[in-house]
C-alpha cells in the first residue's frame, strides 16, 4: 500500500457492497442454525429432558445478561449495581406489549430494548459526565427505586400478582417445549456474540478500552469520553432489557420481586460476580461462567445454597489477586510466554540507543480542513493564561507563541507549571483567564477531543498509551479521530465501516514498520521497555499527522545515547515531516540542540523567552537552570 | 407537620450514621464501600439471636451486634483492603461488592430467608406531639445520631489519633513519614464504619418493623445519597446530607400519603441524587476541585 493510498479513503469497499453483506448475513445465519440444531435434534429424547433444556436455557439467558453488563463493566470500566432493574424493565415492557397489546414476541423484545435504552440514557447523562463511581451510586439507587415503586405499581405491573409472560408463537406453532425455546435463545446468543464482536473490532471497543485504562489517554487521542461512556451504558441497558425479557418469557411469570435486591438470585450482584470470575472483558469467559453458574445446582447438589457464598468469596479473591479473572490469568500466562520470545529476538546490544525512524504518514481524509500556513506564521498563540489550584497560581498570565515549522522549548524547574500550561492548551484543565488560539480557532472552552481533531497531538510524562492493549491496537486507537464512520455503522460492522477500519490497519502497519516494531505488533504495551513505549507513543501521535505536537519530556527514562538519537528524530519531525513542536524537556543540551525558540517558566510565570542563542547567553537563566553543565 | 419533621429527622439521623461510615472509609482508604449497610444487617441478625432467641437484655444484644459488625469491617480491611494497597480503586470497590454479596449469602444461609421483628429498645408509645406519637426509638435514634456526630467530631479534632485519621485521609505518605501508623488508621476507620452501621440498623429496625437479609442495603442507598449531597469527603457534610435525605423523604411520603403509587420516597431519593449530580456534583460541603 503506497503512502498516497494511506492518505485517505474511500479507496475500496466503501459504500454498500452487496457481495460482502450477503456473505456476512449467510455466515450469521449458518452460525445461528448450527447453534440451534442440537436442542432441536435432541428434543424429547433422554439426552435432553425438558428440565435440562430449561436449566440450559436459563444459563443462556444469564449469559445474555452478563454479556450486556460486560460491555459496560468489562470494556468501558463503569460499574452498574442496578442491572437487575434493567432486566425487570425489559421483562415488564415485553410482557405488557405481548399480553396487553397482543404484540408478537420480537416486538416485545424491541420494545424492551427501547425502554432499557431510554432508562440508561436518562441515568447515564447525569452520572457519566463525571469521573468516578457515580454510575455505581446512581444505578444502585435506581434498582431500589424500581423495586420499591414502579415494579410495585399494580395498574402497570400487577405488583406482587405479577404478569404471566407468554411463550412466542409463529403461526400455529408455540415455543412451548423448553427445547424449542432453548433453540431460540441460542440464536439470540449468537446475535449477542456477533454484536459484541463488532464492538471489540471497531473504534467503539477501542474507545471503551482506552476509557477504562485512563480517560485522559482516551481524550488525548480524540475520544469524546462522556459520549462513549453514555453509549456503553445505553447499549448495555438495552441488551440487559432484552435479556431480561427473554428470561421472563422463559420462566413465564414475573412480579415485583423477581428482579429485586432481596430476590434469589440478586441479579444485580450476581452478574458482577459472573463477569469478575469469567474475566472482565472476556466474551467467552463471561458466557462460560454464566452457564456453569446455572448448571452447578444440577450437578453439584451439595452446593445448594452455598454457591452464592462460594461465588462471593471467589469474587473477593479474584479481585485481590487476579483482577483479570480466570480468562485474564490464562491470557497473562500466554502473553508472558510470547513476550519472552519477542524479547529474545531483540538485538540485545543497542536496541534502545539508536532510535528508529518515525512513521511518516499524510493527514487522513475526513478531518477538518486546515488553512495552509506559511513557515514562521503563528500557529498557536497563548495569551494571558492563568490556572489556579486551590489558591496556588500554577500558571500566571503566561503568553507563548509557537510559529509554524519551529521546535519551541518550554523549560523551567520542577513545579514551574510547564505541564499545567500543556494541560491548558490541550484542554485537560480549564484556565481561569486567557486565550489560546490555534490556527485562528479559540481553544479555551473546547473539550480535549475537539482540540485533538483540530490537529493538536500530545504525549504524557507517564506515557499516554493504553498499556494493556497491544501496540497495533494502540496505533488503531490513535486514529480514532480519523475513524469517521458513524457509530451505528460500527455496531453492525457495515462494509463501509470495515473499509475504514482496513485503511486504519494499513496505516497502523505502516507506522509499526517504520518504527521497525513488527515483532511487537501484538505485544501489550506494558511489556515493552520504557524507551520502546515512548517511541510507540510518539508514533501514535504522528499517525494522524497533527499540525502541532505537544511533547512532555520525551527523553525521560531514555538511555543517554538514545537521547542523542531523539534529537535527530525531533529535527526530522520538523524538517522532513513538516510539523511544529512544543517541547517540555529537562535535558538542556537536547533543548539547546534542537529548539529554535525557548520559553523559560518559573513559578507559573514566563521568566524569559528568545531564540536559543539569546536564552543560552542570559546569565540569570544559565545560573538558575542550566547549571554548570553549559557554563 | 411536626410529626413528619421529627420522624424525618429520626430516620435522617440513621441515614447520617450510614453516610458518616461511608465517608470515613472513603477518606481513610479512598474506597466506596458498598457493603456499608449490610455489615449492620449482619449485626442485626446477631442482636435478634441474642435478644429474642437467647433472652438476653436488649443492650447486650446491641453490643453483640456492634462488636460483630466492627469485626467484619476490621477483618475485611486486614485480609482484603490491605493486600490491595496499590490496586485501582475500582477493583477494591468491586471487592466490597463481593463483601456485600457474601454477607447477604451468609445471612440467608445462617438465619434463613424469613423476615424477623426486633423488639424496640424502649417500650411504650413515646412522646405526644401535636396529636401524634413519636416512638421512643425514634427519639433515641435522633439523640444517638447527634451525640455520636458530636463525639466523633471531638475525637477527630481533639485527640492525636483522631488527627492522625484526618491527616491520613489527606496525604497518607506524609502522614506515615511523621510517624503515624497509617495501616492502623485504616483498620480503625473500617471497624468504626462497621460499628456505626450496626448502630444505625439497631435504631431503625423497630421503626420499619420487619427485617430480612439485605435489609440495610436499601437504607444504605439513602445514606449514600446523603454522603453525595454532603460531598463524599466531608464528615459534617455527610451528617447534614443524611439528615436532609431523611427529612425530604418524610415530607414527600407525607405529601403523597393518599397516592396509590407505591414507594414514592425512593423516587425522591433518586431525584435528589440526579439533581446533585447535575447541579453540584461536589456536594454542598465539598470542594469543586475534588469533583
Amino acid at each position: 500500500m503506497s503512502v498516497q493510498e494511506l492518505g485517505g479513503w474511500p479507496y475500496e469497499g466503501y459504500g454498500i457492497n452487496l457481495r460482502v453483506t450477503k456473505r456476512k448475513v449467510f455466515a450469521a445465519v449458518a452460525l445461528a442454525a448450527a447453534a440451534s440444531a442440537p436442542p432441536l435434534l435432541f428434543r424429547g429424547t433422554t439426552l435432553l429432558p425438558g428440565h435440562l433444556a430449561l436449566s440450559i436455557a436459563g444459563g443462556v439467558c444469564i449469559a445474555l445478561m452478563a454479556m450486556s453488563l460486560n460491555i459496560l463493566l468489562g470494556y468501558a470500566g463503569q460499574i452498574s449495581l442496578g442491572h437487575g432493574a434493567f432486566l425487570g424493565v425489559g421483562a415488564f415492557a415485553s410482557g405488557l406489549l405481548t399480553i396487553n397489546l397482543y404484540m408478537p414476541f420480537f416486538v416485545g423484545l424491541l420494545g424492551a430494548a427501547l425502554v432499557g435504552a431510554i432508562f440508561a440514557l436518562v441515568l447515564g447523562v447525569p452520572a457519566l459526565r463525571l469521573r468516578g463511581l457515580y454510575l455505581a451510586i446512581t444505578t444502585i439507587a435506581f434498582a431500589f427505586m424500581m423495586e420499591e415503586s414502579w415494579f410495585r405499581w399494580e395498574p402497570l405491573t400487577g405488583g406482587s400478582a405479577g404478569l404471566e409472560l407468554p411463550r412466542p408463537r409463529v403461526g400455529a406453532f408455540v415455543f412451548f417445549q423448553h427445547a424449542d425455546y432453548l433453540a431460540l435463545v441460542l440464536v439470540l446468543l449468537v446475535g449477542y456474540w456477533l454484536f459484541d464482536q463488532n464492538i471489540t473490532r471497531t473504534k467503539i471497543g477501542r474507545a471503551f478500552n482506552a476509557i477504562r485504562w485512563d480517560e485522559r489517554v482516551a481524550q488525548g487521542f480524540g475520544v469524546p469520553v462522556a459520549s462513549y461512556k453514555i453509549l456503553a451504558f445505553v447499549l448495555s441497558g438495552a441488551l440487559a432489557a432484552v435479556a431480561g425479557a427473554t428470561y421472563g418469557h422463559l420462566i413465564g411469570f414475573i412480579n415485583s420481586e423477581s428482579f429485586a435486591y432481596k430476590a434469589q438470585p440478586n441479579f444485580s450482584l450476581l452478574l458482577v460476580i459472573i463477569i469478575a470470575i469469567g474475566g472482565l472483558g472476556s466474551r467467552a469467559g463471561v458466557v462460560i461462567a454464566a452457564i456453569v453458574y446455572a448448571l452447578i445446582p444440577r450437578f453439584l447438589e451439595f452446593l445448594q445454597g452455598w454457591e452464592l457464598i462460594v461465588g462471593a468469596v471467589a469474587l473477593i479473591d479474584v479481585m485481590a489477586r487476579h483482577p483479570g479473572g480466570i480468562a485474564g490469568a490464562v491470557r497473562e500466562r500466554g502473553t508472558k510466554r510470547g513476550e519472552r520470545k519477542a524479547r529474545s529476538e531483540v538485538d540485545p546490544v543497542d536496541d534502545d540507543d539508536d532510535l528508529p525512524k518515525l512513521p511518516r504518514l499524510p493527514r487522513p481524509m475526513g478531518l477538518p480542513a486546515r488553512p495552509e500556513l506559511d513557515a514562521g506564521a503563528p500557529l498557536l498563540e497563548v495569551e494571558g493564561v492563568s490556572v489556579t489550584f486551590g489558591g496556588v497560581k500554577a500558571v500566571d498570565d503566561a503568553a507563548v507563541t509557537v510559529r509554524r515549522g519551529q521546535i519551541v522549548g518550554l523549560i523551567g524547574p520542577n513545579g514551574a507549571g510547564k505541564t499545567t500550561l500543556f494541560n491548558a492548551i490541550s484542554g485537560f484543565v480549564t484556565p481561569d483567564a486567557g486565550s489560546a488560539r490555534f490556527m485562528g480557532t479559540e481553544l479555551i472552552g473546547r473539550s480535549p477531543h475537539i482540540r485533538a481533531r483540530l490537529g493538536i497531538g500530545r504525549t504524557f510524562q507517564q506515557i499516554g498509551l493504553t498499556k494493556d492493549l497491544s501496540v497495533q491496537e494502540n496505533f488503531l486507537l490513535a486514529q480514532h479521530i480519523a475513524a469517521d464512520y458513524p457509530v451505528a455503522k460500527g455496531l453492525f460492522l457495515t462494509p463501509g465501516a470495515e473499509g475504514v477500519e482496513r485503511t486504519m490497519r494499513g496505516r497502523a502497519t505502516a507506522a509499526i514498520e517504520a518504527l521497525g516494531f513488527e515483532r511487537f505488533t501484538t505485544t501489550p504495551v506494558r511489556n515493552l521497555s520504557h524507551g520502546q513505549q515512548r517511541l510507540v507513543e510518539l508514533g501514535c501521535v504522528l499517525v494522524t499527522a497533527p499540525e502541532l505536537l505537544l511533547l512532555d519530556e520525551p527523553s525521560a527514562g531514555m538511555a543517554p545515547a538514545a537521547v542523542e538519537s531523539l534529537g535527530e528524530r525531533l529535527r526530522e519531525i520538523r524538517d522532513e515531516l513538516d510539523r511544529t513542536v512544543l517541547l517540555i524537556e529537562h535535558h538542556i543540551p537536547l533543548v539547546l540542540d534542537v529548539c529554535d525558540y525557548i520559553y523559560v517558566l518559573n513559578f507559573g510565570k514566563i521568566l524569559a523567552h528568545g531564540t536559543t542563542d539569546e536564552i543560552a547567553r542570559k546569565p540569570e537563566v544559565i545560573g538558575a537552570y542550566f547549571g554548570e553543565e553549559v557554563a | 407537620m411536626g410529626q413528619t419533621l421529627i420522624s424525618g429527622l429520626a430516620n435522617g439521623g440513621v441515614y447520617a450514621l450510614l453516610a458518616v461510615g461511608l465517608v470515613l472509609v472513603f477518606k481513610g482508604s479512598r474506597v466506596l464501600n458498598f457493603a456499608q449497610g449490610e455489615m449492620g444487617t449482619f449485626g442485626l441478625f446477631v442482636a435478634f439471636w441474642l435478644i429474642t432467641e437467647q433472652g438476653l437484655p436488649w443492650i447486650v444484644g446491641a453490643l453483640g451486634a456492634i462488636v460483630t459488625a466492627s469485626v467484619i469491617g476490621l477483618l475485611f480491611e486486614r485480609i482484603v483492603v490491605r493486600n490491595m494497597g496499590s490496586a485501582p480503586r475500582l477493583t477494591v470497590a468491586v471487592a466490597t461488592i463481593g463483601l456485600l454479596l457474601l454477607l447477604f449469602a451468609l445471612e440467608l444461609k445462617i438465619f434463613g430467608p424469613s423476615p424477623r421483628i426486633l423488639e424496640p429498645p424502649i417500650a411504650g408509645l413515646g412522646l405526644q406531639i401535636g396529636g401524634f406519637y413519636v416512638s421512643p426509638t425514634q427519639i433515641l435514634a435522633l439523640l444517638t445520631a447527634i451525640g455520636l456526630g458530636l463525639a466523633l467530631a471531638a475525637f477527630l479534632k481533639r485527640t492525636d489519633f483522631g488527627l492522625g485519621v484526618l491527616a491520613a485521609s489527606m496525604d497518607p505518605s506524609a502522614t506515615r513519614l511523621v510517624g503515624i501508623r497509617v495501616g492502623r488508621v485504616s483498620a480503625f476507620t473500617w471497624a468504626l464504619a462497621g460499628g456505626v452501621s450496626a448502630l444505625a440498623a439497631l435504631l431503625i429496625a423497630p421503626t420499619i418493623g420487619i427485617f430480612a437479609a439485605g435489609f440495610m442495603t436499601g437504607l444504605f442507598v439513602r445514606g449514600m445519597a446523603g454522603a453525595l449531597l454532603g460531598g463524599l469527603t466531608s464528615l459534617p457534610g455527610a451528617f447534614v446530607g443524611g439528615v436532609a435525605v431523611g427529612v425530604i423523604e418524610a415530607f414527600v411520603g407525607d405529601r403523597f400519603v393518599q397516592s396509590t403509587f407505591p414507594g414514592i420516597q425512593s423516587v425522591a431519593v433518586m431525584i435528589v441524587i440526579v439533581v446533585v449530580l447535575l447541579v453540584r456534583p461536589f456536594g454542598l460541603f465539598g470542594k469543586a476541585s475534588a469533583a
